[in-house]
């Protein structure tokens, strides 16, 4: 299944839809489900977020596959963001020296089972996958 | 669906899913809160990085004037995001029962 949404955090509603539908439709075990819809809510943010040069809509893509689900987000007209190679978040710092900054990718990176990024004709595909433990 | 209210016996009580498109609304409501400040997280769905923030402002916020924040009836997978964002270090969290 695939669909595009507008650039705006009211469509994290829409997508919690499709990613309901997904996991209804491919009978996809219910536990996958807050990990699958942080990362994607995390990777859709930054891209509304930060990739503020571009107008156009952006693409998520969910197919199921025999241990899981492999989630994409494309995103045009953008210039090369990768947030895989994005920094650590010291989660031992006392309380006067956090931040929420970079805390959503951090929990990305450490939440799925693996995480790839390409970018081509300006165009910045993030897909992940997360699996049946 | 996400709703934030202050119940009969002065706790904050939150239901829903906290994301990045209702984190204004809940930082709306927790910047009216003075004091010691007990949330109740036993109807709370899904928490992003945007929750947590919100979260993190008002309890520094509140620990400034010697306050803080109290998380209570936390679920399995809310308690599992507190603890990879070191957020288990940072508040006073009481665990769902049952």
């Amino acid at each position: 299944m695939e669909q595009k949404f507008r650039r705006t955090f009211d469509e994290l509603k829409n997508i919690v839809t499709m990613t309901e539908a997904v996991f209804r439709q491919q009978e996809l075990p219910a536990g996958l489900r807050n990990v699958v819809d942080l990362a994607t809510e995390e990777l859709f943010v930054n891209m509304v977020t930060y990739n503020t040069e571009s107008e156009e809509d952006i693409l998520i893509q969910m197919v199921p596959h025999e241990h899981g689900i492999e989630v994409s987000l494309t995103d045009y007209n953008v210039e090369r963001f990768d947030p895989t190679s994005g920094g650590a978040v010291d989660v031992d710092a006392p309380l006067e020296e956090r931040t929420p900054g970079g805390l959503g990718l951090f929990l990305v990176l450490k939440m799925v089972d693996s995480i790839h990024y390409e970018y081509r004709n300006r165009q910045s595909k993030i897909t992940f996958v997360v699996d049946r433990k | 669906m996400f709703e934030i209210e202050i119940t009969e016996n002065g706790i904050v009580a939150i239901d829903g899913r906290l994301d990045a498109a209702q984190a204004v609304k809940a930082q709306q409501f927790l910047d009216q809160v003075t004091g010691q400040c007990v949330l109740d997280l036993s109807k709370l769905e899904y928490i992003s990085s945007a929750g947590l923030g919100v979260f993190l402002k008002t309890h520094k916020r509140l620990m400034g004037s010697g306050s803080g924040i109290k998380l209570v009836n936390v679920n399995h997978h809310i308690h599992d995001i507190f603890r990879y964002s070191g957020f288990d270090k940072l508040f006073e969290i009481v665990p769902a029962t049952g």
